[in-house]
């Protein structure tokens, strides 16, 4: 059995000061009592060193998963919730826009209650970081985009043809700018709770080493002293060997229980929310495509070329792949996987809907175009679209629900930890000192 | 000692009015700035097509075919003609504008797409089916830049949306006698220093893409700089936000525009003469024929008249004279 020297031990602690006082008294007394001094003192060293990095490590650990259940959860639902909340605007004030002059009052009421959401979800989004200049954009575009909608509304009542300019460029502001600055908002948050999970679920290589090598220094200390006294156990020293052993294991079993609590966040939480979220957003945005060739009429083609892709996206060119065949297919719960499928349903239905819009405005059947469009048929396109969105809403809330669940079981776990192991900390040291006394005595 | 405290005063006071206004510059410059919105589709300077193409003065443009003996009895096309075709299709499919007030737009309260032009394009159907209900005229909004292929690619049988005629454009597509006189002029707003295209000398003027005013915009001796949109109304939305100085095309068009809004006003003589016909694929002669005919009856008969009183206000000016090739 190779051993370290007790000097080479105590030179390997982190506490620099701990390692001159060992020097520092094993030159001037090369006795045994001063050796078993130094190694006391090494030990009970590296074991408070470890167990401070443990409960240190674990209150770290701890706020990085509320974090992720208080604020990166929450704050990429929230702009989530912006995005979606902007794009459907987009797409009902378009839709509003078709009705002949006088707007339906539920369309408008759905219209503003977009807005207020969207105002909701920036007001809690700069909570996050109110200083992300997206959301600073969002925040100064958004009056501008609600003013332009409403002066299309106006001139429309008045039924005057710049009513639909003022519309399609309130649109350009929205797809150009506003959506692309929730997207950056979206996406850094996202990137924020990823960091979250990861700082939250990695190995505890400090407090795991010092509590290895607090283990090593009292096995060496035992030998030592059994060579030395020819004693075989010194119940203070194996006690607390016992202390290290259990504060070594319930660190890596906290290390693992949270670890597999975030992945299981991930697998069943987030990584299905950001697949149901993009085809949320995908199928909002061919809405407004869809209202939008209409309005622009003659100049509907690139609303219509958008639309197609958008389709595709969602459901695959066959309407057997894309996003949705995807959040399917990793679907872990049931419930969400019943309404992927049942979003697949409509979204097939609403493209092939879309065709027939599509031929009616392509023939100049105007009013037939309308009507498919945002008719209120059981096929028609509007009521096709709000049954995928209701669908994937349902998806999105019963996937969080479950990326929930599984960090208040991370939060669960860690609970009990710190106060545990600080517990064993201060036991093992009393074993070490109890240990030591014990022998120290024996030579006064 | 008075006069002292007096100028101390005066001091004090300078030295706090310069710092309010030496204060207020940094504050106002803190707040992040914006892209201003701008219409979808704007390009800004205009991509201007070829000029020589439009200054083309190689054929006589505005004669067009003469019509072969009288029209024929809605419902009784003679056989094998476009007219025929089309009778036997159902409908007549019109490319036509949504966008232009008066002339071709969506009436907000009906839904359906409105104007002159419309009325112009209706003519043609109730010559062919004795009808110009929805059922015989799909009318199919379209750009000004898809007029050509649309007709080439026989999307639509012809279009009705203020088209100039000229020798450029009658390589390809045929074109009707010329049923509308306008004249392009510019749009500004009302007390503006601009009275004319020549006083917009390095100043934005806004007109839509593929028409033939982006190009006399772009060749003015004073050059404007063109701003091109897709459709007239975002010139009117540009004009209101102050993007550019003015709107130059049709003064039909502009017309149009100013009568959605009374703070702007057309302004200026006519710097070119914009005759407007109904474009038809080039090899469809015989219903170009029957087309000139049923438009000569319209000018005869007093339609013409009733149409542009309905649209434009009357008095209605005599009608353009028809001009043939032989």
């Amino acid at each position: 059995m190779a051993l370290l020297s007790p000097t080479r031990t105590a030179a390997r602690t982190p506490t620099g000061r701990g390692a001159v006082l060992a020097t520092r008294l094993t030159t001037r007394t090369g006795s045994t009592p001063g050796r078993l001094t130094v190694l006391m003192l090494a030990v009970a060293a590296l074991a408070i060193a470890a167990g401070l990095a443990a409960v240190i490590g674990l209150a770290h650990r701890s706020s990085e998963v509320d974090s992720i259940i208080t604020r990166s959860g929450p704050l990429t639902l929230d702009a989530q919730e912006l995005y979606r909340s902007l794009s459907d605007a987009d797409a009902i004030a378009a839709s509003a826009f078709l009705s002949n002059g006088q707007e339906p009052a539920a369309l408008r009421q759905r219209y503003e209650s977009d807005i207020a959401a969207a105002s909701a979800a920036l007001t809690d989004a700069t909570a996050g970081d109110p200083g992300q200049r997206a959301v600073q954009e969002i925040a100064a575009q958004l009056p501008v985009y609600t003013g332009l909608v409403e002066t299309a509304r106006t001139y429309n009542r008045q039924n005057l043809p710049v009513g639909a300019a003022y519309l399609r460029e309130a649109s350009a502001l929205m797809r150009n700018d506003l959506l692309v600055a929730a997207e950056r908002l979206y996406d850094a948050e996202t990137a924020r709770f990823e960091s979250s999970v990861g700082a939250a679920s990695g190995f505890p290589w400090l407090a795991a080493g010092l509590a290895v090598l607090t283990l090593a220094g009292l096995g060496y200390a035992q030998v030592y002293l059994t060579r030395r006294t020819n004693r075989l156990l010194n119940l203070g020293l194996v006690g607390a060997t016992a202390m290290g052993l259990a504060a070594l294991i319930w660190l890596g079993a906290s290390w693992l229980g949270v670890r597999g609590e975030l992945h299981g966040a991930q697998r069943d939480g987030s990584d299905q929310i950001q697949l149901l979220a993009q085809a949320r957003i995908d199928a909002l945005q061919a809405r407004a495509d869809e209202a939008l060739t209409l309005v622009a009429r003659g100049n509907g083609a690139s609303f219509d070329t958008d639309y197609g892709t958008m389709l595709t996206d969602l459901i695959g060119k066959d309407g057997d792949g894309g996003l949705l065949h995807r959040a399917a297919a990793g679907a872990t719960d049931p419930a969400v996987r019943a309404a992927v499928n049942a979003g697949t349903g409509a979204a097939k239905s609403w493209k092939s809907t879309h065709q027939r819009v599509h031929g009616a405005d392509a023939a100049g059947d105007y009013s037939a175009a309308v009507e498919l469009t945002i008719g209120d048929s059981p096929t028609s396109a509007a009521n096709t679209f709000n049954k995928l969105d209701k669908d994937l809403a349902t998806g999105i809330a019963a996937t969080s629900a479950q990326l929930d669940a599984h960090a208040r079981s991370a939060a669960g776990a860690l609970t009990a930890a710190p106060i545990g192991l600080a517990a064993l900390t201060l036991l093992l040291l009393v074993g070490v000192v109890t240990g030591f006394q014990q022998r120290l005595a024996e030579y006064r | 000692m008075r006069r002292k405290l007096l100028a101390a005063a005066a001091v004090s006071v300078l030295a706090l009015v310069a710092g309010c206004t030496s204060t207020t510059g940094p504050h106002a410059a803190a707040a992040p700035a914006f892209r201003a919105p701008v219409p979808a589709g704007v390009t800004d300077p205009a991509q201007v097509p070829s000029a020589a193409a439009a200054a083309d003065n190689s054929c006589d443009a505005l004669a067009s075919l003469r019509p072969k003996g009288p029209l024929p009895t809605p419902g009784h096309m003679p056989a094998g003609t476009p007219m025929a075709a089309i009778f036997q299709r159902g409908h007549l499919t019109v490319g036509v504008d949504q966008n232009t007030y008066l002339f071709g737009y969506r009436d907000a309260v009906s839904g359906q797409v409105v104007g002159f032009d419309i009325d112009i394009a209706k003519l043609i159907a109730k010559a062919i089916f004795g009808d110009d209900s929805p059922k015989v005229v799909k009318l199919v909004a379209i750009t000004s830049a898809q007029r050509i292929p649309f007709i080439q690619n026989g999307t639509v049988d012809i279009v009705s949306d203020s088209m100039t005629i000229n020798c450029e454009r009658k390589q390809q597509v045929q074109f009707s006698t010329d049923y509308f006189d306008a004249g392009q002029k510019i749009l500004v707003n009302k007390g503006s220093p601009y009275h004319t295209i020549d006083d917009l000398a390095g100043k934005k003027v806004c007109s839509a893409a593929g028409t033939t005013s982006i190009i006399n915009i772009a060749t003015r001796p004073s050059h404007p700089i063109p701003v091109s949109v897709n459709d007239w109304t975002d010139c009117l939305v540009m004009l209101q936000q102050g993007q550019v100085q003015a709107v130059s095309t049709d003064d039909s068009i502009l017309a149009g525009l100013a009568a959605q809004d009374p703070t702007v006003e057309v302004v200026g003589p006519r710097f070119t003469d914009e005759p407007h016909g109904l474009a038809i694929k080039k090899s469809s002669t015989p219903f170009v024929e029957f087309v000139n005919g049923v438009l000569d009856r319209a000018r005869a008969d007093g339609t013409w008249a009733r149409l542009y009183d309905k649209w434009l206000g009357g008095p209605a000016p005599a009608p353009p004279a028809a001009k043939y090739s032989d």
